[in-house]
């Protein structure tokens, strides 16, 4: 289970942000993610190792080539926060249509 | 990102566009049905919406900024403070007939949820318990704790 540090770390570097906004497209190879940063391979790769050992991006191999993906369940913390939102969202707006209802003889 | 970053709602009131607009821009009205708030419909207005404080996760301050007012069509403000959190409430009204009532839909747009934003996560993370634990308990509290107010 990586860390919250591990993950606060890869993230907070923006080019990472960038390749995970790429992953989040489609999989990638190293070759494919080096095109658009005008990075070596060399470079990518440890960018791509630093998501991967925070569980961000999962790694297969395709013949010879390794393919990066987004991780399923590394993000998933946004989900569950905008669920907690969403349910806040949905009880206040019935509580509007209480009010307007209520208040409805006063215009 | 591959996740969504937005809440949208659509709610039908069975009320002209004129009185769900003053639901959402009456001082007195907010406080009644979202939270007491010292909001005015003037653009660029800095208020806050205020409810019980959760220690230590939330200091029961929302703080908040009219960056789009077009009366009684749409509103928007800014909406800060959670912890890092950074988003953005906006609200649109039409004015529709639904199963031979007019009436006005309301569709809210919470945005700019981000968690690869540093200072978002670390927010998240202080609420929510660490990842990969147990996560919402201290969220859905200090959610708990607004929805709760009269």
């Amino acid at each position: 289970m990586p860390t919250a540090t591990d993950v606060y770390t890869a993230i907070a570097d923006p080019t990472r942000r960038r390749i995970l906004d790429l992953l989040a497209e489609d999989g990638r190879s190293v070759t494919e993610l080096a095109e658009p940063f005008e990075m070596s391979r060399p470079a990518v790769s440890q960018h791509l190792r630093v998501l991967r050992e925070a569980g961000l991006v999962s790694e297969q191999r395709a013949g010879r080539q390794r393919i990066y993906r987004l991780a399923p369940d590394g993000l998933r913390e946004v989900d569950l926060w905008l669920g907690s939102y969403r349910r806040f969202w949905q009880t206040k707006l019935a509580a509007l249509g209480e009010y307007l209802e209520a208040t409805r003889d006063e215009d | 990102m591959r996740t969504e970053s937005a809440i949208r709602t659509e709610t039908f009131y069975p009320h002209p566009a004129t009185r769900v607009w003053r639901g959402l821009t009456d001082p007195v009205a907010l406080a009644a049905w979202l939270m007491p708030n010292d909001f005015q419909p003037v653009l660029g207005h800095r208020f806050t919406f205020r409810t019980e404080p959760v220690p230590p996760y939330f200091d029961g301050i929302v703080h908040c900024e009219v960056v789009e007012l077009d009366r009684p069509r749409s509103l928007a403000y800014t909406w800060r403070g959670m912890a890092g959190m950074d988003t953005m409430v906006r609200w649109e009204l039409t004015t529709v007939t639904r199963d031979g009532v007019e009436g006005t839909l309301l569709v809210g747009v919470h945005s700019g949820f981000d968690l690869t934003d540093p200072a978002q996560l670390g927010g998240f993370r202080s609420m929510s318990g660490g990842w990969g634990g147990a996560m919402t308990t201290a969220l859905d509290r200090v959610l708990a704790t607004i929805e709760g107010e009269e």
